[in-house]
């Protein structure tokens, strides 16, 4: 019997495209006509798009499911020994996959949005009613012209349907193996959801700049998009990292390899959003910043999808690459972004607004913080281009790694602690400068500690290490300071619930901390790593720190996709040999379906130390070419993260609003009348 | 007089300053009764080394990250360079001669390399300057 399910779902695909050209159309329409019949047939179409593409992705995961090996993409990203799970992972493990993926969660973030509009709608008075209408409608409009895009992108260069006929292969190539890992579960589709909302960021950027109004109450929609999108983005890269950290390659965490600076840059940006959010919220200032860097997160991820799927820079994590694809993305990144960015400058400049700011206030050190970030990006940015520029004008080739990329964050990073570790214990408005006195001598202990520190230490790159010292034990000490004084109450023209300001000062808390944990942790591991590269084979042992590791056996391993060879190494403490403390088990494995050799580390996880193992290549009879490391503070960089993730979800974390009523104040009075008349 | 010098902090740092001294020169002698300090091993040069350099034949991977042949044949040299008694420097211009500039991880500091190098300082320098006059306008 014949599999019609590729062919529904290429179908479900051109559906859901017009549907988005529909949606986008009536919405628009319905806007210039004032016509609200057109408005909710423009929803509902959004509505029928997020079914459509639904539909579809489940036809893809079917087409995986049952080995259909006519479908290209199941060929060459599946086989029939796959783990049920894997197979299903499989369907977002490439790039036609995570395409339809991405897409589909445009249409799930816009869908629950349209959903919930009613709700925010109620208690509104007409006028206010209408308004708002119109911005979601703009809103919606703006998605599914991204999803357009997308889809048309989809179809016409990188169909995830696309059979193979009619030469069909009795068996799919392998998943790659490296990517068979509950990494793939996780990593990816955080990340696609941290993009998608920045996407839907941009989308309500561009709805609020269309209106002519930038209004409070849309930038308190605005908010948990912001955070929620700002969650798994740190979550995404956390993951990745981690997954990185575990699986891949020597014992790394961070290769600032041009596919993980691609999600990176989004994430420092989508940082400075949060931050200036924060900003405008109190203080009512700096909306139009607060908009162009929700446009600017929005097209930074674009090109970062561009650099990793054109293949035009060389990467460890190999995206399967294909030159024409770049073309396309880099025409629809030209085209959202060179949109926005007219928009942006068409309507900007009647929404400026003057607010009268000291410079020595909460308001200049979260701008400045920003701003830092942002410089950070592009610093990022401009080291995982230039090898291409390079290329490009003629001048050669050469690398940037590692080396450079340090060079530049660590002292960024350094200058951002030093705003953060200021900015909590200086008031709104106010200008005094008795919080810095209180913060100068201990800041003169700090250094010296860290000096010394570094000095007892003596390796190379000392400065980092004084650097690092330095913002953590700042950072720790400008917190636990920040904890005893009392949060300042905000002046008024917004009152803020005071259970939202506290909730608000400990997502700082927690936040911060989380960045100062991953700064230790970060450190430590870079400057304390003690590590060996030897020949081990049974019987020969090792000390470490306070371990010896002794290597035990070797051991065959067999399971369903690989064969491996297992070393059996023991963890023993320095000061009694025969206590063992647990065993390492790294593998060199072999994978049926292709042939690939993957080297598996063995770690042992703690709270105080890591201990890495792998295998590398056979020297002799018995005899492995071995590399062990102990690696302290090792975890701390993800707790770090998971800390982050949470102040996140402490600030997005839905307030009730019983009444809403003092919010609808316009931002921006002068431009208010024509607002309400668009509908 | 320096309205600094007359903080009830002072005491405190005066307490934290002698604190950390003794700290500092505790942890110091500890560590000189051991004896001169010999500095980091050849091996543990030789890995620093392979981090800065980039495998010939892997996608983008360290020399010491690399499983590739020519990337343990590469190690091997660089550690027998510095048995040799070359320094770190050297042993990169040899590396650099031989597989070209790619190799290198940390780009040299040329005319062609100077918007890589200085970009992010421009870029610091002009951002916070428009962040300060953004706010300065607004007196």
């Amino acid at each position: 019997m014949i599999n019609m399910t590729p062919e529904i779902g290429h179908i479900l695909l051109i559906m859901s495209t017009v549907l988005a050209l529909f949606s986008a159309l009536f919405h628009l329409v319905g806007i210039s006509k004032h016509h609200l019949y057109l408005i909710n047939w423009g929803s509902s179409f959004f509505n029928a798009l997020f079914f459509t593409l639904l539909s579809a992705l489940l036809s893809l995961i079917y087409c995986f499911v049952v080995d259909d090996f006519s479908v290209a993409y199941v060929a060459n990203h599946s086989n029939s020994q796959l783990a049920l799970g894997y197979k299903i992972a499989a369907v977002w493990g490439s790039h036609e996959g995570s395409m339809l993926f991405w897409v589909l969660a445009i249409a799930l973030w816009g869908a629950i949005i349209n959903w919930r509009q009613a709700g925010k709608l109620v208690g509104l008075d007409s006028a206010d009613m209408r308004t708002d209408k119109a911005y979601f409608a703009r809103l919606l409009a703006i998605l599914a012209l991204v999803i357009l895009g997308f889809n048309l992108f989809l179809l016409f260069t990188s169909n995830p349907f696309a059979r193979l006929l009619p030469n069909i292969p009795i068996e799919g190539r392998d998943l790659n193996p490296i990517l068979q890992d509950i990494g793939l579960i996780l990593h990816p589709p955080m990340l696609f959801l941290g993009y998608v909302g920045l996407t839907v960021c941009f989308a309500a950027a561009l709805a609020s700049l269309l209106g002519g109004a930038l209004l409070h109450r849309h930038l308190e929609y605005l908010r948990p998009w912001v955070l929620l999108a700002w969650i798994f983005l740190t979550g995404g890269n956390a993951f990745g990292s981690w997954w990185a950290y575990n699986e891949l390659g020597w014992g790394g965490w961070w290769f600032w390899d041009p596919v993980e600076n691609a999600s990176f840059i989004p994430w420092l940006v989508a940082t400075a959003l949060v931050h200036s959010l924060v900003l405008t919220r109190k203080t009512q200032g700096f909306a139009l910043t607060t908009l162009f860097l929700c446009i600017l997160a929005f097209s930074l991820s674009l090109l970062g999808s561009f650099l990793v799927r054109s293949g035009i820079v060389q990467s460890v994590h190999a995206f399967a690459a294909d030159p024409t694809r770049g073309m396309s993305i880099l025409c629809l990144l030209v085209l959202f972004v060179g949109a926005a960015l007219l928009i942006f400058a068409i309507k900007a400049p009647a929404l400026k607004r003057e607010v009268s700011h000291n410079l020595l206030s909460k308001e200049t050190l979260l701008l400045l913080g920003a701003i830092v970030l942002v410089v950070a990006a592009f610093s990022v940015l401009l080291g995982t281009f230039y090898p291409l520029l390079y290329e490009l004008l003629g001048l050669g080739t050469l690398s940037v790694g590692a080396p450079y990329f340090n060079t530049m964050f660590v002292p960024l990073t350094f200058i951002a602690v030093i705003l953060m570790g200021i900015a909590p214990l200086i008031a709104w408005k106010a200008s005094t400068r008795k919080p810095l006195k209180v913060l100068a001598l201990p800041s003169v202990a700090i250094v010296i500690i860290a000096a010394l520190m570094t000095y007892q230490t003596q390796t190379d790159g000392a400065l980092f290490l004084f650097l690092g010292c330095t913002s953590a034990l700042f950072l720790l000490c400008s917190l636990g300071m920040s904890v005893c004084t009392k949060s300042q109450a905000l002046t008024p023209p917004k009152p803020v619930k005071p259970s939202a300001s506290k909730r608000a000062k400990l997502a700082m808390l927690v936040g911060h901390l989380g960045v100062a944990v991953t700064i230790i942790g970060a450190t430590s591991v870079s400057f304390f790593e003690q590590e060996a590269l030897l020949r081990m084979g049974p019987g020969q042992g090792k000390p470490l720190a306070d371990y010896v590791l002794v290597y035990e056996s070797t051991e065959p391993v067999e399971t369903s996709s690989f064969r491996a060879i297992q070393a059996n190494i023991s963890i023993r403490d320095a000061k009694q040999d025969d206590l063992v403390l647990g065993y390492l088990n790294p593998q060199r494995q072999t994978f049926n379906s292709n042939g690939m050799e993957v080297s598996h580390a063995g770690i042992d996880h703690g709270f105080w130390r890591d201990l890495y193992v792998s295998m590398g290549l056979q020297l002799s009879d018995t005899e492995y070419l071995i590399r062990i490391s102990y690696k302290p503070l090792a975890t701390w960089i993800w707790l770090g993260a998971l800390l982050m993730m949470l102040a996140g979800a402490i600030a997005a974390w839905p307030i009730k609003q019983p009444h809403r009523v003092a919010q609808t104040k316009a931002l921006n009075v002068t431009n208010s009348p024509r607002e309400t008349m668009s509908l | 007089m320096n309205p600094l010098f007359r903080s009830p902090y002072l005491s405190l740092l005066f307490w934290l300053l002698s604190l950390s001294l003794c700290f500092g020169g505790a942890t110091f002698l500890a560590t000189a009764q051991e004896g001169p300090s010999m500095g980091p091993s050849y091996q543990q040069q030789a890995i620093a080394i392979s981090k800065e350099l980039r495998c010939p034949m892997a996608t983008n991977q360290t020399l010491f990250e690399s499983q590739a042949p020519i990337a343990h044949e590469l190690k091997g040299q660089i550690f027998s360079l510095l048995e040799q008694g070359y320094k770190r420097d050297e042993i990169l211009d040899f590396m650099v001669q031989r597989y070209g500039e790619k190799i290198r991880y940390q780009p040299e500091f040329k005319p062609a390399t100077l918007a890589l190098w200085l970009g992010p300082i421009v870029l610091l320098i002009v951002g916070l300057g428009l962040g300060l006059a953004l706010i300065k306008r607004r007196p």
